[in-house]
């Protein structure tokens, strides 16, 4: 028995190593950093216009973390292939995430019909999948962070209406809120990445 | 006494079962790291041992030989590219091994 939980430790600690490299989080605060600027972009460029400049800023900054990963990350660190135990984490973890999306689509989709929904409860929604998405990454991928992100994400949600409500802050306070959460989260991938690469020098000629 | 002795003697029958190649600290880290997964590459399995490069090697051209290891060559890219792998003998000797040892700590 001992002696299987130090194997499950052991593969632990390959994933987290291999995958855990700061990359995903800069990726994810600078996924939230757009919450902060959406309120904004919309007031100016509208609603339509606005998500055409989301999109391409978050593919830009997917591409780079990509990049950053091929050419920064893997020759530090090496290659692995994961076993069966980990691909069926994996196949488990898609199915739970592609089963919440939906189901947040259709409750999107719904409260988008039902014009007479309030507006905290869209906001509680997507403040529920968000937590519930999180939770279930940070369980699956053995990435604790990412539940910590997620109630970041929910209070940045909850305190800026609350300033807006009761401070009158404009755009939902969201530019404050969700500003600050992304620094955080963009400072500690900056911080994990840049131990990675203290860590693990690039090999020399031989290796 | 004579329980003791035959003890004694059945304990280093035991030891003496043990596979040798495996039962080297550092091929023993290199196996344990390959049996949790598919497959790795050279420079992965060296950031995970510790092992230096001449270290990781030796140990590992000493278990190719007792065909517990699989070297894969291939090109990622137009760069060659070293993978390791444990075959299915590897397998089998370190679960045997992990049996014998644990049934070796039990009975002292």
């Amino acid at each position: 028995m001992n002696e299987k939980i130090e194997l499950k430790k052991i593969e632990k600690k390959a994933w987290t190593s291999y995958f855990q490299d700061g990359l995903i989080d800069i990726f994810i605060g600078c996924i939230v950093i757009m919450f902060a600027l959406a309120p904004i972009l919309s007031e100016s460029l509208g609603d339509f216009w606005s998500s055409f400049v989301f999109l391409p800023f978050w593919a830009l900054v997917y591409l780079l973390v990509l990049l950053a990963k091929k050419y920064v990350v893997t020759p530090r660190i090496g290659i692995v292939k994961f076993g069966v135990v980990r691909k069926k984490k994996m196949i488990r973890f898609n199915l739970i995430i592609f089963i919440v999306l939906v189901v947040g689509f259709i409750l999107g989709l719904v409260s988008f019909i039902d014009f007479n929904v309030p507006g905290w409860i869209h906001l509680a929604r997507f403040g529920l999948i968000v937590l519930i998405t999180s939770s279930v990454a940070a369980y699956f991928l053995d990435y604790p962070r990412l539940l910590l992100y997620g109630i970041l994400f929910d209070l940045s949600l909850i305190i800026g209406e609350w300033l807006w409500v009761n401070k009158g802050v404009p755009h939902h306070g969201y530019p404050i809120t969700f500003g600050i959460t992304s620094a955080i989260i963009i400072i500690i991938g900056l911080i994990v990445f840049v131990r990675l690469l203290q860590n693990n020098p690039l090999p020399k000629k031989e290796e | 006494m004579t329980n003791k002795k035959n003890k004694a003697v059945s304990d280093i029958q035991h030891l003496s079962s043990i596979d040798k190649i495996i039962h080297e600290p550092a091929r023993l880290s290199i196996m344990t790291r390959l049996y949790v997964v598919e497959s790795a590459d050279f420079l992965f399995m060296m950031r995970q041992t510790g092992l230096t490069f001449g270290n990781l090697s030796a140990h590992m051209s000493k278990l190719e030989e007792a065909g517990y290891i699989e070297i894969i060559k291939e090109f990622i890219g137009k760069k060659p590219h070293t993978m390791l792998k444990l075959t299915d003998k590897g397998r089998r000797a370190f679960d045997d091994y992990r049996k014998k040892m644990k049934q070796f700590f039990n009975e002292i």
